[in-house]
């Protein structure tokens, strides 16, 4: 019995050690996991905590030093600084994003996130910034070539995407074989890859994305679903963080900010004034 | 090349440092919560026996993933207190998987004492031991021995269980697998990723291997 209660002793005393390295880890590497976020009512508190998809490359990923980067985050940090706040990126599963923000653990979902009628409901949206198609990916030699082709095809997508809004929008989605939900982009161009699926509906922006990683694999139909726009999410009953996100954007589409980093991102100025 | 291994790896491994201290922090929690849990269970004081029992169903009967979302995302919705229940989200993580394991492992301490003959409690009280050293000194020692492949195999789940962390953000070893999968459009880290479960799950398997040769007893 002894024995046991010194192994115990032993097991406490490592965990204490690797408890306390990893906090000293965190001030330093500064990967943004996690912060308490206890008054998170305030608006004029110099942290904003802006909930990210660190998976949805060019919008918002980790390079190749593990660091978060993209089109977004570059924006949402320039916004930051026009609000006198300091932008903290939190990686959030893209599936629980509403209820991350309901629950006041982030105060903005700022990461590709589609302006739907839904949504609208539950979350307070900036003016979109950006313009989004949701476009069907299939392999280069497939035989799919137009919308209506997708007729009797199996079709993947990420699931709570806004790609499933605009499937179920349009007069196809009947005709569709299966439509198969993946925790990611990724994975689903990669059953597209394998032949599982026929085809991917994907945000435009990602799919040019993926399309240069790989050149030569996939196509995308000139037609594409419903249009779409981003736009910023915001805590529903936070209407003053909203105005004061929203000036810092518009000051940032005058002074020509915003036309810079998508320059940086798109080669273009795609922001939308 | 080697560069570029070594961009796949290092936040992977940083990831499984998440892991770990979960893991340890789950494991030292658990197993003596589970421990008390068995006793209450197995109490002649009937409410305290009744509602261990209940924890136990309610812990084991819903999915652990469901437990960490109510506790990460439903307790700060509670009204009027659900303010002041936004906890850190490792914490909120410890916290499920502490709730969800104590009663599993409750149940592994149970079938141990199940285990144990009726003659050894007599031959205790021939011998003239107290209540507290028959416990202590024959009972216990006993129903560890033959919990102990039962508890490897339940720490051994704890492990790959881990992978559950990010639902409620933690980045752990998995995620970062995912992010270079969808930076790099190739599923190469997950083979990564699972060598280095395997390597985890490695250690764990030889410490109770060593262990159940150390508590032998013929």
């Amino acid at each position: 019995m002894k024995r046991i209660f010194v192994l115990f002793f032993m097991l406490t005393a490592v965990v204490f050690a690797l408890a306390a390295c990893s906090t000293a880890e965190e001030k330093t590497s500064g990967t943004g996991t996690d912060k308490t976020t206890d008054d998170n009512k305030s608006t004029d508190k110099e942290k904003l905590i802006i909930g990210i998809d660190d998976k949805f490359a060019p919008m918002g990923f980790r390079d190749d030093k593990n660091e978060i980067v993209g089109f977004d985050i570059d924006l949402a940090r320039a916004a930051a600084e026009h609000m006198g706040a300091e932008a903290e990126f939190q990686p959030i599963a893209w599936k629980t994003k509403e209820v991350e923000l309901i629950s006041g653990r982030i105060d903005l979902i700022w990461n590709g996130y589609t302006i739907t009628d839904d949504r609208k409901k539950q979350v307070l949206f900036t003016k979109p910034y950006l313009e989004n198609a949701q476009a069907v990916m299939t392999l280069k030699d497939s035989s799919i070539k137009e919308l209506k082709d997708l007729a009797g095809k199996e079709v993947g997508l990420q699931s709570q995407s806004s790609a499933a809004n605009a499937l179920n929008e349009n007069p196809i989605h009947k005709e569709i074989k299966t439509v198969t939900e993946f925790g990611d982009n990724v994975l689903a161009l990669t059953d597209l890859k394998t032949g599982r699926v026929n085809a991917v509906i994907i945000d435009s922006v990602v799919a040019e994305y993926y399309m240069t990683k790989e050149p030569d694999t996939f196509k995308l139909l000139d037609e594409s679903l419903a249009p779409e726009q981003y736009g910023v999410g915001v805590k529903p009953g936070n209407e003053a963080l909203l105005e004061k996100l929203q000036a810092a954007l518009d000051k940032m589409n005058e002074d020509g900010t915003s036309a810079e980093i998508s320059t940086k991102w798109f080669g273009e100025d795609k922001v939308l004034k | 090349m080697a560069d570029y291994w070594q961009t796949m790896v290092l936040p992977m491994l940083e990831g499984a440092k998440m892991t770990v201290l979960l893991f340890f922090i789950a494991i030292l929690v658990s197993i003596p919560l589970g421990f008390i849990l068995t006793l209450a269970a197995k109490s002649r004081f009937q409410p305290l026996s009744w509602l261990a029992q209940t924890y136990i169903y309610v812990m084991r009967g819903t999915p652990l993933l469901l437990q960490l979302l109510l506790i990460c995302f439903g307790l700060p919705m509670l009204p009027v207190i659900g303010e002041y229940l936004v906890l850190d989200r490792f914490v909120a993580a410890c916290l499920g998987f502490i709730l969800n394991y104590a009663a599993y492992f409750a149940e592994i301490f149970r079938g141990g004492l199940l285990a144990i003959d009726k003659g050894q409690y007599e031959a205790a009280q021939v011998l003239g031991l107290s209540k507290w050293q028959t416990t202590t000194r024959v009972i216990l020692p006993q129903m560890f021995r033959v919990a102990l492949p039962a508890l490897s195999n339940e720490s051994v789940t704890l492990i790959k269980d881990t992978a559950l962390l990010y639902v409620v953000a933690v980045p752990e070893l998995l995620h970062f697998a995912q992010t270079a999968v969808n930076r790099d459009f190739t599923i190469v880290p997950f083979f990564i990723a699972g060598a280095i479960y395997l390597a985890m799950t490695l250690v764990l398997t030889v410490l109770f291997k060593w262990l159940e040769k150390r508590f032998k007893f013929e």
